[in-house]
């Protein structure tokens, strides 16, 4: 094998690795302000693909308007959705919050069953599917574009955690009492994060949408998100960027080699053994952080 | 019930008779009355588990969060009733609860725990000369602002809670033992700090303690609770002359140890 084909599996997996990450910044967020992986992201995801869906072509609005709208318009699900269903159960054991994200996930895909179907539907962003030739490799554009977002998204996720909002929220993430007694509004941030993950879940559906075509089967991301965001360490943005980009990578150059001995599939066994693997040497991941013991 | 009028008074917080309930069966608090007077420095004196810190959390409303509420009675700030406002509006109206165990933003620098504090209506500008006020009164908060707020010592953490809660701008500043775990001379330092703003701006102050005899230097009036009731309510000097309180509360061997926080404070106030 030579070494440019290896240069291409490895860009390519990176590439894709950080469609990955994109999904994990979404999970981040909302562990971040309430300690709960949010099993409904996936669903959320492929809830925002719809929404943008019907706008384009239901409606025949432009993509430039439709995905606007749904950014607008999942960002008051992601709030509502919080209120209705997450607020009450505050203080409750994790396990009830965990198994609430899960009814909503059930609930989401069956509505989206219900209202669209199960057909595949393309976004149809018109982005070019030729190969871009970089050098003697060949990449996908859409995968390009897809990282592109999702470092945005990095970026853009960056500096708002270092402004007063931002900071607040961090102050949630770290003690409820504490911030309940300096007047910041727990539930509201809280809620804010759910939003904001929705928003997440938008530019998710639409690049993965893209990809694979929008159907039930986007909601299934959820499980290669959840192996990023847990690699990453749940509560790190930064943590989901790098630990996507290394999933990407030994997915895509890991599977190359593995399928030849066990015959193909070997992509999913790469992601469940990362999974596994995490949880048992480094349960905090690579960024996560873990409770400081002061000496 | 109570007309709503609110009267101009000399007191900025009043309980009448609050009786405190926890998960709706376990009455902590059995008819608590207590005056703050605008301006003064009050303090909670009482064992362990006698029902102080459930007082506080009454006032700042914060014992929503542990599924407690006050069940009978009424609490007014500055005049006004406040039993059914959030805690985060208490906190606008100008009640500060620093909480039991320092509890700063670990993961955050300290100078993040006080943007953190800051309301959000408060322009840029004020937000940075708050901070370099705060920076001021403790100025080892001030070498350390940028290093993570959990790896700070116990006395740091202590002068970042009350700092962070300054930011909010308080008329009432609530502390809940404030001196726990800390060295004589590092409770000598943050009362010092406490008595001086209340003297300088006019902040009134609850303080809740078991080191009784570090409060009743800086208070000008303390209550003694006992089970969830007030069992005694006197000036700082009566409840320091009191035999019962001396001998269960301030304790004889201490008295040594007491003039060393004084001499202390005394010279500390010399120097800065």
């Amino acid at each position: 094998m030579d070494l440019v084909f290896l240069a291409e599996l490895t860009v390519n997996g990176a590439l894709t690795g950080l469609l990955y990450s994109l999904f994990a910044i979404g999970l981040v967020l909302i562990y971040k302000s309430s300690s709960v992986p949010n099993l409904a992201q996936g669903a959320l995801t492929m809830l925002g693909a719809y929404v943008v869906l019907a706008f384009s072509h239901n409606m025949g609005l432009p993509l430039w308007v439709a995905i606007p709208l749904a950014v607008v318009i999942m960002f008051f699900v992601g709030i509502g959705i919080e209120k209705v269903a997450l607020r009450r159960l505050a203080g409750r054991p994790v396990i009830m919050i965990l198994m609430m994200t899960m009814g909503i996930d059930i609930f989401l895909r069956g509505t989206t069953l219900a209202i669209w179907g199960g057909s595949s539907r393309s976004v149809d962003l018109g982005v070019s599917y030729e190969p871009l030739f970089v050098g003697d490799m060949l990449l996908s554009r859409i995968h390009i574009v897809g990282a592109s977002v999702a470092l945005a998204l990095f970026v853009a996720f960056f500096l708002f955690f270092r402004s007063r909002l931002g900071i607040r929220l961090r102050a949630i993430s770290d003690d409820y009492m504490a911030s309940w007694s300096v007047g910041i509004s727990v539930e509201r941030g809280v809620g804010l994060s759910w939003g904001l993950a929705s928003i997440v879940a938008v530019a998710t559906g639409v690049i993965w949408g893209e990809i694979q075509g929008v159907d039930q089967s986007l909601s299934i991301l959820l499980l290669k998100g959840l192996t990023v965001a847990v690699l990453g360490g749940l509560d790190s943005i930064i943590g989901a960027i790098v630990a996507g980009i290394i999933l990407g990578i030994l997915e895509s150059v890991g599977s190359f080699y593995l399928d030849e001995i066990v015959g193909g599939g070997s992509r999913d066994l790469i992601v469940a053994a990362v999974l596994i693997l995490t949880v048992m040497i480094r349960p905090h991941g690579l960024f996560g952080r873990h409770d400081i013991e002061r000496v | 019930m109570a007309q709503p009028k609110t009267t101009a008074t000399d007191q900025i917080l009043s309980l009448n008779s609050i009786e405190v309930l926890y998960e709706s069966v376990l009455l902590a608090i059995k008819g608590v009355s207590i005056e703050v007077p605008r301006g003064g420095m009050v303090a909670l004196l009482g064992s362990n588990g006698a029902g102080k810190s459930t007082t506080l959390k009454a006032i700042s409303g914060l014992l929503k969060a542990e599924r407690g509420k006050v069940s009978r009675g009424e609490i007014r700030f500055d005049g006004k009733l406040i039993g059914n406002i959030l805690p985060q509006d208490r906190v606008a109206m100008g009640i500060c609860h620093v909480i039991e165990g320092r509890r700063v933003f670990e993961h955050m620098t300290p100078d993040e725990n006080l943007e953190a504090a800051a309301p959000m209506s408060m322009s840029r500008q004020k937000v940075n000369s708050e901070k370099a006020r705060i920076y001021e009164y403790f100025p080892r908060l001030a070498e350390r602002k940028a290093s993570q707020s959990g790896y700070l010592s116990g006395g740091e953490q202590q002068m970042l809670a009350i700092g962070r809660a300054l930011m909010t701008q308080p008329r009432l500043l609530m502390l809940d033992e404030p001196s726990l775990g800390l060295a004589p001379f590092l409770v000598a330092e943050i009362f010092g700090i406490i008595q001086r703003i209340n003297k300088e701006d006019g902040l009134s102050v609850l303080l809740v303690e078991q080191n009784a005899l570090a409060a009743l230097e800086i208070v000008s009036h303390g209550y003694l609770i006992e089970n969830g009731r007030v069992v005694m309510h006197d000036s700082a000097e009566a409840l320091k002359a009191n035999s019962d309180i001396q001998e269960f509360y301030l304790g004889g061997g201490e008295g040594k140890n007491f003039h060393d926080i004084k001499h202390y404070s005394r010279r500390k106030r010399w120097l800065s």
